[in-house]
Order: C-alpha cells, then sequence, then structure tokens
C-alpha cells in the first residue's frame, strides 16, 4: 500500500495504545507479533518496543504485579493475567479527540461521491454507532467538518476499472495549454485531498500522472486490461504535483493583492517585500503554463523571469484588447480618467492577428 | 536514564483504574516508580514536593486527554485521593460487522495531521480491544482509494483545540488583499476543509459580527483569551457557503462571451448555452459571479466579454495592466 501515514511517537499515543494493548492481550494469549501489529495498526518493531515498556507497568511496583508480558518475537504470553484487575482491563471510552478524529473522517469519506453505495451504508451505520458508544464525547465532532470534492460518475467508472483491472480512456482538460486531449491510461489508485485524482500510468506519455476527476471531460471503460509498471506509491503527505530540481525556474513578483499566489503554487521561496507583496521563485516543467497566472494577475503582479514568459503574458493581452477595440467607447473614457495608460494600450497593438470577432 | 513519560503514564492510568478506593496523591507516588527515582518517596519529603506536583497534575491532565474520567475525592479525614471509576470509564457495548469495521479502518486513515491522527488511530485500538472485527484486510477491496485530509497550516492544533473547548483567541490575520496582518479577536466556532483548504467561523468581537477566516492567512501564533463567549453559537455554523461565495461558485447573474473554437472547457463545461457563430468562434452563456473577470482573463485572446459591460470594463482593465506590464 502506499506512503506512510502519519504516526508521530509520542508519549500521549503510546499510552493510549498501551492500554488497549492490554485488553486485548489479556483475551489472546498467545496472540501474534504479525496479526496484533495489523489490528492496532502499527509496524512490528513499533509493537515490540510497547512490549518492552509493559512488563514495567503494574498497579504498583513494589506489590510485585507488574505485567509479565514478553514475546519470543512471534507470539506474546502473558504469563500473569490476573496481574490486572477486570476493572483495568475493560475497553475504555472514547475520548473527545478521539471521536472526533474518527466521527469527522468518517462523515467526510461518506460525502465522497461515487463512493460503493453498500460501503458508504456500512460507514453511515458505523458512523452512528461510534457516536452513541461515544456518548458526549462525540459533541464536540460537530465543530470540525471536512468535504472532499470529486465528480460522482467519473469516479465510479475510475474506481470500477481499478477493481476491474481495466484500462480507461478518457479526454482530460489541461488547464495549463488550455486544451483537450485523449489519452489512455492505466489507473493505480484514487487519491482524495481537497479535490479528487487518480493517479494513473499514461500510456501516452508512457509516465506516471495524476489527473483531477473534475478535469476528465469524458470517460470510458475500455475491454484492455489495465498493464501499469509496478512503480512506487508516492507519500501522500507531500503535495501531489512535486517540480523537479531541473525544471526552470520562475520568479514572480506580486503585491498584497496576489499574496495568494505563495497559498497556491508550490515554491522555492517566497520572499517578503516592502509594499507587502511577496517575491517567489517557482519551478515549473513547462514556463509557458504560467502564461494564465500572469494574465490573472493583472496590476496584482507580474513576471520578472524568464523575460519570454512575461513577454508572451504581454502579447497575450495585447491580442485580447485588440478584439475589445470599437466595441468598448464607454470605459475607455472613463480608465482615461485614471491615468496615462489606458487607453493607449488598447491600440499599442503592434501585430495583432487581427481574428478577432466582428 | 530517566524514566519514559509513556511507562510513567501507563504506570499512573493502570493504578487509577485498578483501584477500588481513591489513592491518596502519596500513595500514588510511592506506587509508581518513575516518581519515586525522580522525587524520592513522598513521606519524608524534601523540597520535591512542588515539582511532583507539577508532574502529577500535567500527568493528570494528559491522561484526560485520553479520555480517562478520573475523579478526586475528599475522605472523612480530608484527605484528597484519585480514582478512575469502572463505570465512568467502560466504553459502551458496541458491535461492528466486517463491512462496518472496514469502512471505519479506512476513515481513521484519512487525517495528515498528527494529533487527529493519533487520535483517529487510538480510537479505533480502543475498538478494537472492545472486539472490532480485524480478519479482513483494512478496506481490502478498496485498496485504490485513498482519501485524505492535508492539514498544512500551523493554526490548525490551537484553533480545534480553542473551537472544542470554546475558547475565544486572538490571532493576526492578513486578509487577502492586506498588505500587512492586523490583530483579530474572535470566538471561534467551528473549522471546515473546503478543497484542500482549512477555514474557521467565528464570532469577531472587533467587528461584532459572523466572520470567515481562512488558516493559511493567520500569521504568528492563535493565543488564547481568557473568559467566556459573548455571542450565541448558531446551531448550524455554514463556512461552505460563505467560501463558495468567495470563490465565485455562487452567482445571481449571468454573462455572454465569445470564446474560440476548441478553447476554454471549463467555460464550456458551466455555460448555460453555447451556440456556434462560425469564423472559428463560439457563443457561451455563463453565470456571473464574484472573480469571473479574473478568471476571462486568463484565457486570453481566445475569450471575448459581450455583456454586461461592467464585467467587459474589469476584463479590459485586467488585460491593460498585463499589457503595459
Amino acid at each position: 500500500m502506499a506512503g506512510k501515514p502519519v504516526r508521530p511517537v509520542n508519549a500521549i499515543d503510546q499510552t493510549r495504545r498501551m492500554l488497549s494493548l492490554v485488553t486485548y492481550l489479556k483475551e489472546r494469549p498467545g496472540a501474534r507479533v504479525e496479526d496484533v501489529a495489523r489490528a492496532f495498526g502499527i509496524s512490528e518493531d513499533e509493537l515490540v518496543s510497547d512490549l518492552d515498556v509493559l512488563p514495567m507497568c503494574g498497579t504498583s511496583f513494589r506489590g510485585g504485579d507488574l505485567l509479565d508480558i514478553d514475546t519470543d518475537g512471534e507470539r506474546i504470553w502473558w504469563h500473569n493475567p490476573a496481574a490486572l484487575a477486570a476493572e483495568a482491563a475493560e475497553p475504555l471510552r472514547l475520548a473527545a479527540d478521539e471521536a472526533t478524529a474518527l466521527l469527522v473522517a468518517a462523515r467526510a469519506v461518506s460525502t465522497l461521491p461515487g463512493l460503493r453505495e453498500s460501503d458508504r451504508q456500512a460507514l453511515l451505520r458505523a458512523t452512528a454507532k461510534v457516536e452513541t458508544a461515544a456518548g458526549e464525547a462525540a459533541g464536540a465532532s460537530s465543530r470540525l467538518s471536512v468535504t472532499f470534492e470529486s465528480e460522482g460518475g467519473v469516479f465510479a467508472d475510475v474506481d470500477r476499472a481499478i477493481a476491474e483491472r481495466r484500462r480507461l480512456w478518457i479526454r482530460y482538460y489541461s488547464p495549463a495549454r488550455d486544451e483537450v486531449t485523449e489519452r489512455e491510461i492505466d489507473p493505480i489508485r484514487l487519491v482524495s485531498v481537497g479535490h479528487t485524482y487518480v493517479e494513473a500510468w499514461c500510456r501516452r506519455s508512457e509516465a506516471r500522472r495524476t489527473f483531477r476527476l473534475d478535469r476528465v471531460a469524458e470517460i470510458r471503460i475500455l475491454e484492455e486490461p489495465s498493464a501499469p509498471p509496478e512503480i512506487e506509491l508516492r507519500d501522500l503527505s507531500e503535495a501531489l504535483v512535486q517540480p523537479a530540481a531541473e525544471d526552470p525556474e520562475v520568479v514572480v513578483e506580486v503585491g498584497p493583492g496576489g499574496r495568494w499566489v505563495g497559498e497556491y503554487y508550490p515554491h522555492d521561496s517566497a520572499d517578503e517585500l516592502p509594499d507587502g507583496g511577496l517575491r517567489i521563485t517557482l519551478r515549473t516543467p513547462d514556463p509557458a503554463s504560467l502564461r494564465r497566472l500572469a494574465l490573472r494577475l493583472g496590476r496584482d503582479g507580474r513576471i520578472v523571469s524568464p523575460a519570454e514568459l512575461a513577454d508572451s503574458a504581454r502579447q497575450a493581452a495585447r491580442e485580447a484588447l485588440a478584439a475589445y477595440d470599437g466595441i468598448e467607447v464607454e470605459r475607455t473614457a472613463r480608465v482615461a480618467e485614471g491615468g496615462a495608460h489606458g487607453p493607449q494600450a488598447v491600440h499599442a497593438v503592434p501585430d495583432g492577428p487581427g481574428d478577432g470577432p466582428g | 536514564m530517566a524514566i519514559a513519560k509513556a511507562e510513567r503514564l501507563m504506570n499512573l492510568a493502570l493504578c487509577l483504574l485498578g483501584t477500588r478506593r481513591p489513592l491518596s496523591k502519596r500513595e500514588l507516588r510511592d506506587s509508581i516508580e518513575a516518581y519515586v527515582e525522580a522525587f524520592g518517596p513522598g513521606n519524608g519529603a524534601t523540597g520535591s514536593d512542588d515539582s511532583f506536583n507539577r508532574m502529577f497534575e500535567r500527568d493528570k491532565d494528559d491522561l484526560r486527554e485520553l479520555g480517562l474520567v478520573i475523579e478526586t475525592v475528599e475522605s472523612l479525614d480530608g484527605e484528597i485521593g484519585y480514582m478512575a471509576r469502572r463505570d465512568s470509564n467502560r466504553l459502551p457495548p458496541i458491535t461492528l460487522d466486517a463491512e462496518e469495521a472496514a469502512a471505519l479502518g479506512l476513515a481513521a486513515k484519512v487525517w495528515q495531521q498528527a494529533r487527529l491522527a493519533g487520535a483517529a488511530s487510538g480510537a479505533l485500538q480502543k475498538l478494537r480491544a472492545a472486539g472490532l472485527p480485524e480478519d479482513v484486510d483494512p478496506y481490502g477491496s478498496h485498496g485504490a482509494l485513498e482519501p485524505r485530509i492535508p492539514v498544512h497550516e500551523a493554526a490548525f492544533e490551537p484553533l480545534m483545540l480553542a473551537c472544542r473547548d470554546r475558547r475565544p483567541v486572538a490571532f493576526e490575520y492578513r486578509k487577502a488583499t492586506a498588505a500587512h496582518p492586523e490583530q483579530r479577536h474572535v470566538e471561534p466556532w467551528a473549522l471546515e476543509c473546503w478543497r484542500g483548504h482549512w477555514y474557521l467561523a467565528g464570532w469577531d468581537r472587533d467587528r461584532g459580527a459572523e466572520r470567515v477566516f481562512r488558516l493559511s492567512r493567520i500569521t504568528g501564533k492563535v493565543r488564547s483569551r481568557g473568559g467566556r463567549y459573548t455571542a450565541p453559537v448558531p446551531d448550524v455554523v455554514t463556512v461552505r457557503e460563505t467560501v463558495a461565495g468567495w470563490a465565485g461558485e455562487i452567482a445571481d447573474r449571468s454573462a455572454r462571451i465569445r470564446l474560440r473554437a476548441g478553447a476554454g472547457y471549463p467555460l464550456r463545461a458551466k455555460a448555460t448555452s453555447v451556440r456556434e457563430l462560425g469564423g472559428g468562434w463560439d457563443e457561451l452563456e455563463i453565470p456571473y459571479g464574484h472573480g469571473l473577470d479574473a478568471w476571462l482573463v486568463e484565457f486570453g485572446p481566445d475569450v471575448v466579454v459581450l455583456e454586461p459591460a461592467e464585467l467587459r470594463a474589469d476584463v479590459v482593465d485586467r488585460l491593460r495592466a498585463v499589457a503595459k506590464g
């Protein structure tokens, strides 16, 4: 399975795990290390480190009633289960944070459009039971909520293709190029991080690609079997799109109104500017794809380098303005009051292709 | 080497859970090796009492975070004792079938935030100890589905705790278009994650109104403020509608544009009508909400706004700013 889940080593988590562990082990003499680790969602090493601590624990170290638990690396033996009174070994109620973490996550997953109906029903049933068992501790869980977004129909098709190991044909929109291309992909997994993505082996580029489901314009499940090469799955705690070290560098300077760029684009550095803006350095395999960004920023920012990118944005803006020639009277006058640049810019189109409407 | 904290907490928990009568602080101190090692025995006390007391209080707080209900009982001769009663700490009976167990197994893995990831695993482990079925591979049929809740914002954890405990907070907040952050005093109600970003809804004491904050725009530390909430907390807090409005998802008007044939797929996907004009152009009717001007400019010469005039003027303004570069 995929990247390692976040699992910090801290005393709180370890204590809560050990408390559940003693309850669990008391019922299961000779439990297998492998099985217990799986049941607890931890590595065998983590389990063994818990088993190192448990023999130091008891209801009084002076009373000689320390838990006599040991393992030969394969099985776990508890030689004096009576050392722990039944009271101390009962399953513990859920803490508020535990109930919140589990319930919020369960509700979020159940909102995933395209989730198989039987799975959604199971999740809803489980959520209701946990709410009941958590009692008051479930109260605070309403103060957190998460919505996953995805295109239900596309999701269902991708999900089915993965289950049946079949290839997919998609028409996919690439915002960088503003174009829709057809490709065949071998889907590997569905990932929801805010938006939902399918990670797949793209047969057109013969490379691993991540496709956002809301950009899939059309989808068909093909008869051909899916045969993605064995590839190592990435750790999802990292951003989904990671620029490579050899990608060309782009420098953007934004004013206060363009600071959002720092929130949306993974970048190498973002330095504060005296006017409250940022100087952002980022890398992309295809700087031309940032022309959209340059256009969107308008007066809130500009491309510092590469110069070709800045030029192409200026050029695109001039071409676009040419189309408003003649249909734009009222505003031209208004902008002229604002400063010297306005109206002149409209006409300063040296080599526009002149293919605008009208 | 000092005895590890987990070992100390575990011993304290077992002592409190195992006892049938309240245990005094001194008894606990004498029963737990970590305390004896660090502070010596409880009688014939030296100056280490204060540090023991502080550690003992912290340890009790930590166990309470884990869900342990610890009672403080005063005996007839005035001595304070502690115990974790069986009835108040027992998980009520819960029976989950294999499918439900698998579904919870998937849900427990979605947090990418350390505290909640730990808490979700802890919840599952408690349920496991209570007999949650485990023979199925966790979500085996769905090994290919991996929902993740991202949490990159440093403000998340303090705000989550403040929402949970209903504690007022103060933080520096930089509005989307402001050059400098500004101090805000907020009674936090709820956190919501939408499209991978976290938002806080609450009562803004300075504005005297409900406000939604984007966590990534909180700069510096979130500080707790004393006192109670001054405004009533609504039964239903709607963060998403507000944010969707910011994102231009709520459109009350419509706009007419020309779009080059083959270009602008997402505009076509949103269009309420598309008409071929010939000459390589189409005419579209699209919803007009906040931020549409900035979006349209992205398409450069492939889009021409026809109406309304206000939108056309905004787009032309933006294009001019880029053209003069």
